[in-house]
């Protein structure tokens, strides 16, 4: 075997694999065969590897097999060059020979014949080519062809990317503008749910229509509860004014297209008004050329519909009426929230109506209970009196009958006697039934003493029922505001009521002013340590905590009654205020103590609360306007 | 001697139903809260023939609590089941009415003619 660093080398061309392997096979015993599929990297390796012959098919890709020949020629002057080629057509072999070829094998290869072609080749064999000139402009002209179908292609592909470049262009800023509404209209739509108040939300919503689309106008129309109408709420800049005072409003039928849109829940547009059949013409906007009316849709109902008009034709684009479809979504969206709140505040207000005349149901009730209560003991009592006295008539009467001198008043018991006689009584037949009972029953029905307190409790239970009525206007008094120093009206007030020495404190500061009718002030700091004082009878070491500050709002000072005691459960805590409740007999606990309290704080412009946890005592906060500071 | 526990809150009623009482003939022990009027049942349990209980009164907590009365009513039934009860109020509740009855009472009065609970009392033990 041959040193292959002393065999010939052979270039060999080819892009096709099983042209490579055959030749590889014929030539490889006394040959080295390089190869290339590419005739780019083909032309480099010639050059690095300088090789004896250059084998090229004539199907390449990039560049034929003669424009490679061409270009070997050039580097490899004195390299012969075989064209292999299926080309048979006429002048194909003395093309390639014109391009610089050596040689022209046809394909398919003769494989007996290959390996001698070689070497003749190698040998130095030169194919003669006739009329080489002929040739050779042939061959020009064919170069010159492909150069010129090569550049009509690059304009071709220059133009075609000069189009495709400025059809990104439009697209890009066709996305950008969607870009842009649809963040508008996503920021509107944040907006405009944020707002529970209705009228709010469609003024905001108009206005933010016309600004950021720059339109000429905008409106929104709700419908009516019987459906009918589609009525306008709010208007942009004159002409919405205008509209909304006279009361605007568009059937729901197709003679508009507010009206259509909303009977058909779908958009309505018209991009040149007088086009359109259902456009219509409103006089207060003349200057309308196109027109979009979007429904506002909610679960499927229509709540009404949104305007948006232009004075420029064909103003609306695609993008323009999808990102105002959305926005109108959103707007529908908080129109119903804000329809719903309304109506939560109406069955809030209904429901604190219906519990306030509750309780005030509840509180004449009581009012009524108790005053019954009062006045129970009354007639029992007089009917009491009346037998008692009775009875000590009927004794008068036995005495006058023993002829006892009773001078100096004979004529005057003489008379008393006839007119009890004359007022029913039957005064013999009362001393006969006395005569008949027992010294205990006798001592007990001639009781003086049950007698006095007979009359004690009519007395005591009507004045009880009359100081009612002074509890009652109490608080309705008119009220003469003054500046007010807490903190010795407080000394002064616990001082007096004689409390035990240490069971109420007070914390307040020299600087604490009120500004309130400061016997009505006291009543109710009275009150409520009183009432402190009351829930704490059995407590065994009971603390009234009164205490005076700024409140956190510097217009108000705040004042606070605590006790130790045991609370109040959360069940009465709201009934305290309003109920005349309490059991309690006596001046002392009327229990109409807190309402008054509560009616007089709101009068003086201040208020009243309870905070309590069960077995952690109970506290009243008073906060009362303070007074200005003197400059 | 008939023997009647009385029970208000209401000092002055307390004292002329007490009364009214006391001359009609009964001996009478008193009471003023739940509270109370149980423990003085207890104390005279022997010889209680009937209760006599208002309505609204401090409940067993010494709290103010309308119908507190039904509480003291079943509490001295648990007590002796066979008690008579008449409950008091100053003004006609019907609803509380039946829960009285429903909770064991003989009767449901309206306070004011005190006379007439005296026959009401008569009539209930008359008829045991």
């Amino acid at each position: 075997m041959s040193d292959p660093r002393y065999l010939p080398r052979i270039l060999y061309i080819e892009d096709s694999e099983s042209a490579r392997s055959l030749v590889r096979r014929l030539l490889g015993e006394k040959y080295v065969v390089l190869e290339a599929s590419d005739p780019l990297d083909g032309l480099q390796l010639a050059e690095e590897t300088h090789p004896n012959l250059v084998l090229l098919d004539h199907n390449l890709p990039h560049m034929t097999g003669r424009e490679a020949a061409t270009r070997l020629s050039k580097t490899l002057p004195n390299v012969p060059l075989v064209i292999i080629s299926a080309d048979t057509s006429g002048g194909a072999r003395e093309r390639a020979l014109a391009a610089g070829a050596a040689g022209f094998i046809p394909k398919p290869i003769d494989v007996d014949l290959f390996e001698s072609q070689i070497e003749a080749y190698l040998n130095g064999r030169r194919e003669k080519l006739d009329e080489a000139e002929r040739h050779l402009e042939a061959y020009q002209q064919e170069l010159v062809e492909r150069l010129e179908g090569s550049i009509r292609q690059l304009s071709q592909t220059a133009d075609r990317n000069k189009y495709l470049l400025q059809q990104n262009q439009q697209m890009f800023s066709m996305l950008e503008r969607r870009h842009k509404l649809l963040e508008m209209a996503a920021r509107v739509g944040q907006a405009v749910t944020s707002i529970l108040d209705l009228d709010e939300l469609l003024e905001y919503t108009v206005d933010i229509v016309c600004k950021e689309f720059n339109l000429y106008y905008s409106g929104v129309f709700l419908v009516s509860d019987d459906g009918q109408w589609a009525v306008l709420r709010a208007g942009f800049g004159e002409a919405g004014r205008v509209m909304l005072s006279q009361g605007f409003r568009l059937a729901v039928d197709d003679r508009s297209m507010i009206g259509k849109a909303v009977r058909l829940r779908k958009a309505q547009i018209a991009l040149d008004v007088e086009g359109e059949n259902s456009h219509f013409k409103n006089p207060h906007l003349p200057e309308t050329h196109a027109e979009m009316a979007l429904p506002l849709i909610v679960k499927s109902r229509a709540l009404g519909a949104l305007t948006v008009q232009s004075s420029r034709l064909n103003d609306f684009t695609e993008e323009d009426i999808t990102s105002l479809q959305t926005m109108a979504d959103q707007v529908a969206i908080a129109i119903n929230n804000a329809q719903l709140m309304l109506k939560l505040e109406t069955a809030t207000a209904e429901l604190v109506r219906t519990k306030t005349f509750e309780a005030i149901a509840t509180a004449t009730g009581e009012a009524i209970h108790w005053v019954g209560n009062k006045a129970a003991p009354i007639p029992a009592s007089v009917r009491r009196a009346r037998e008692d006295l009775s009875y000590l008539l009927a004794v008068l009467w036995r005495l006058k009958g023993s002829g006892v001198d009773m001078s100096p008043f004979n004529e005057v018991m003489q008379s008393a006697l006839d007119e009890a006689q004359a007022g029913g009584l039957d005064l013999q037949k009362i001393a006969e039934e006395m005569s008949a009972y027992s010294p205990k029953r006798l001592s007990a029905l001639l009781s003086v003493e049950s007698l006095i307190e007979d009359f004690q409790i009519i007395e005591n239970s009507a004045r009880t029922i009359l100081n009612i009525k002074e509890d009652l206007i109490g608080p309705a008094r008119q009220i003469q505001a003054e500046r007010v120093a807490i903190k010795p009206m407080l000394e002064t007030m616990i001082a007096n009521m004689g409390l035990p020495h240490g069971v109420v404190t007070l914390d307040c500061s020299d600087e604490i002013n009120a500004h309130c009718d400061p016997r009505q002030a006291e009543q109710v700091f009275n009150n409520l340590v009183k009432n402190a004082w009351e829930s704490l009878v059995g407590q065994p070491a009971p603390a009234i905590e009164v205490r005076a500050q700024r409140d956190e709002n510097p217009q108000y000072v705040l004042v606070s009654v605590r006790d130790n005691g045991c609370g109040i459960p959360k069940e009465i805590q709201d009934k305290i205020w309003v109920s005349f409740f309490t059991t309690k007999g006596g001046r002392g606990g009327t229990g109409l103590g807190l309402s008054a309290c509560m009616q007089i704080v709101n009068q003086n412009r201040g208020k009243i609360w309870l905070e309590s946890e069960p077995g952690q005592g109970a506290a009243f906060f008073v906060r009362l306007p303070a007074a200005l500071e003197v400059q | 001697m008939t023997t009647v526990l009385l029970v208000d809150d209401e000092k002055l009623v307390l004292r002329s139903l007490e009364k009214t009482l006391l001359r009609a003939g009964f001996d009478v022990v008193t009471a003023v809260s739940c509270r109370t009027g149980s423990e003085t049942f207890a104390q005279n349990a022997g010889r209680v023939d009937i209760a006599i209980l208002d309505l609204n009164m401090p409940g067993f907590d010494e709290l103010p609590k309308a119908g507190a009365g039904l509480d003291l009513l079943s509490d001295l039934k648990k007590q002796r089941q066979d008690l008579p009860v008449v409950i008091l109020t100053a003004y006609d509740e019907v609803n509380k009415a039946k829960d009285a009855v429903a909770g064991g009472a003989s009767a449901f009065f309206v306070k004011g003619r005190e006379q007439g609970l005296v026959q009401l009392i008569q009539k209930i033990l008359n008829q045991d």
